[in-house]
């Protein structure tokens, strides 16, 4: 492997993306504007608006009940009011004037236990999940309240962070290893496709160049961008610079300003090892492209189904056993729990559950680095 | 340099620049070269003379090492190709121009200079100069006229200085000033001991050339000076030689 054509093809590399503002804004920009747009959304997410309607069918058993419940949810900040029967609580939450209904009954089977029946419109099913929590915990409050008895609360502790972490803690790792592998994975992919239809793969190859030498420059030019897209969004990710109000602008900060436990630098080292496993994805896939819309094609089929099965939305171990198998060759996986031990747990390097993300992701970034340089025929046209 | 420009003597003893033994490229059933066996003498401009789709690029690629045979094998001086290390005696400008429109036309010869091994960017300047480029040293290639690009193209075919040159079509969209230009470097390396395999559908270009190979469906099924194929045809001029020697038309004598 000769260094001075490694170099040149590095130095080529990067000039060629230096100069393409699209590409530099999909590095760079994209990616804070996505990850503050998610910070915000998860942390500002209002608190549901619960508008209650009861209706007592328990005479004044269920009265009281009704009353305490009642009590209890405008202490929640719900608004409350009574209707007469069952068929009005349904038409004003079909009708959306109210959010849920709660119909207070006596159980047919025993005819003395109350039954309390919650109400939703059934359209949003997720959102709805917030308003009958909202109407139990009220029934747990009201409970306890009218029958004098304390009812055991239940406490959540967790091994590493706190329970009540920022939502963004566990999100943050997460994206910017995804950001990574897709940015990296989009820009390689369509760079090396142009070489092959350009023509410049053809008389690239026709001189001395090795193909091993052509893999290692482009995962140094790639990394190195990949490298500094990472380092920006860690900025991002783990600063919080406070503004001071300023004549008529509002006091705000910049930065996520998510808690760190570990070392950056340890997060780097997974990040940089998955960012070369994409640069060689990238050109092993664009021998299967014909366009650059193909290279667009191969995100559903090659990056959605990492997304979805590397704990980035759904955690890895609420994911059905028949997908286990598939989740454990996923690169982005131990990408994404390398970042947590890192960023959540602060493991060093002596923690062997990073160290088995390590080993994984330096083994694919060499095996597709393998099959990559292998693709890269003289035979192309 | 007056030394160099004395022409090679043509002996029966001096081993050839470039052979091909029974060459043969099928793409399936297609038959893109289709066994052709040749000696080509150094310091000599040889013509690859032929209709679209007819092999040249594929005989080209076939020499250069750039794709396997199916059959039979090519010797560039001495060394049977595909090989690896051989490329840095060859050089290669290819149909389309094959450089970066992101880079500038200096980086661009830097470039393959550096994937040729070549130090210093001395002979990145020279090539440059020598197709008339220098002052759009700076430019970006995208911002090229498609002349220019060209010129850049053979730029990057001569900055290493190989003794063994394939233009394919090198000519094609140059003015005719810069045409006669490229065609007296052409000569002067020839004369320096280049040995040139240009490929070409332009007849008057053909006559600059020390022989002609006349391509038809992967076969050569004529060579020989210009001369000499207007005898062999019995035409007054090469184009009329050509259809005739390819049976397409019978031409009045
Ligand atoms: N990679 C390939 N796969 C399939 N067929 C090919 C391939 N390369 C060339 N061919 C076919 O081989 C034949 C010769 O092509 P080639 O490019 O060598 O022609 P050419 O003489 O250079 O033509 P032109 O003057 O148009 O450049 C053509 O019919 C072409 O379609
Ligand atoms: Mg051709």
């Amino acid at each position: 492997m000769s260094r001075r054509r490694v170099v040149a093809l590095f130095r080529r590399v990067v000039s060629e993306i230096r100069r393409d503002r699209p590409s530099l804004a999909l590095l760079f920009i994209a990616p804070i504007v996505i990850t503050g747009l998610v910070t915000f959304i998860l942390r500002e997410s209002q608190a549901p608006q619960v508008t209650a309607v009861v209706v007592n069918l328990a005479g004044t058993r269920g009265q009281l009940v009704g009353s305490a419940l009642g009590a209890a949810l405008r202490e929640g900040g719900a608004t409350v009011s009574d209707v007469a029967d069952e068929a009005a609580a349904r038409a004003a939450i079909g009708d959306k004037a109210a959010s849920v209904g709660v119909v207070i009954g006596t159980d047919a089977a025993t005819g003395s236990s109350l039954t309390i029946t919650a109400i939703t419109n059934g359209l949003d099913p997720s959102g709805e999940a917030s308003q009958v929590s909202a109407v139990l915990r009220s029934v747990v409050a009201a409970a306890s309240g009218a029958s004098g008895t304390a009812v055991p609360v239940v406490r959540h502790t967790t091994v590493y962070g706190t329970p009540t972490d920022d939502p963004i803690t566990t999100f943050a790792p997460a994206i910017v290893g995804f950001f990574a592998y897709f940015f990296v994975y989009i820009l390689t992919g369509v760079s090396f496709l142009r070489e092959r239809t350009g023509g410049t793969l053809e008389r690239l190859l026709a001189t001395p160049v090795t193909r091993g030498e052509v893999v290692a420059g482009y995962t140094l030019g790639f990394g190195l961008f990949a490298t500094i897209q990472v380092a920006v969004l860690m900025l991002w990710a783990l600063g919080s610079l406070h503004v001071p109000a300023l004549g008529p602008l509002p006091p705000f900060s910049i930065g996520l300003g998510v808690a760190v436990n570990g070392s950056p630098l340890l997060a780097f080292l997974v990040v940089v090892l998955l960012a070369v496993g994409a640069v060689s994805l990238g050109i092993f896939l664009s021998t299967f492209a014909r366009t650059e819309l193909q290279i667009i094609q191969f995100i559903p089929i090659v990056l959605a189904p990492q997304f979805l099965l590397s704990g980035v939305l759904f955690p890895v171990s609420s994911l059905p056993s028949i997908l286990q198998p598939v989740v454990a060759i996923m690169p982005l996986n131990y990408a994404v729990d390398g970042l947590r031990q890192v960023f959540i747990r602060g493991a060093d390097l002596g923690v062997p559950a990073l160290q088995l993300d390590l080993a994984v992701l330096a083994i694919v970034a060499a095996f597709f680095a393998t099959i990559a340089a292998l693709t890269i025929r003289r035979d192309v046209v | 340099m007056a030394l160099q420009a004395e022409p090679q003597v043509e002996s029966a003893g001096s081993p050839p620049a470039i052979r091909a033994l029974g060459l043969v490229k099928s793409f399936g059933a297609l038959r893109a070269v289709d066994d052709i066996t040749f000696d080509l003498a150094p310091g000599r401009i040889y013509g690859l003379l032929g209709p679209n789709g007819s092999g040249k690029t594929t005989l080209i690629r076939l020499l250069a090492g750039l794709t396997p045979p199916t059959a039979g094998w090519a010797e560039v001086l001495g060394t049977r190709m595909p090989s690896r290390p051989n490329l840095s005696r060859i050089g290669y400008m290819t149909q389309a121009d094959g450089v970066y429109s992101a880079l500038t036309v200096a980086e661009n010869a830097r470039f393959f200079g550096a994937m040729y091994g070549v130090v210093g960017d001395q002979p990145a300047a020279d090539a440059l100069d020598l197709v008339d480029l220098a002052d759009r040293r700076a430019s970006i290639v995208g911002t090229l006229s498609g002349g220019q690009r060209r010129r850049l193209s053979l730029a990057c075919a001569l900055i290493h200085r190989p003794p063994v040159l394939f233009l394919d079509e090198p000519t094609v969209g140059v003015d005719p000033l810069l045409r006669v230009q490229f065609w007296s470097h052409f000569r002067a390396l020839a004369d320096a001991g280049t040995t040139i395999v240009v490929s070409s559908h332009v007849m008057d270009e053909a006559d600059r050339c020390d022989e002609l190979l006349f391509v038809r469906s992967g076969k050569i099924i004529a060579r020989g000076t210009g001369r000499e194929i207007r005898a062999q045809a019995g035409t007054a001029d090469l184009e009329q030689a050509f259809l005739h020697l390819g049976g397409d038309v019978e031409v009045a004598r």
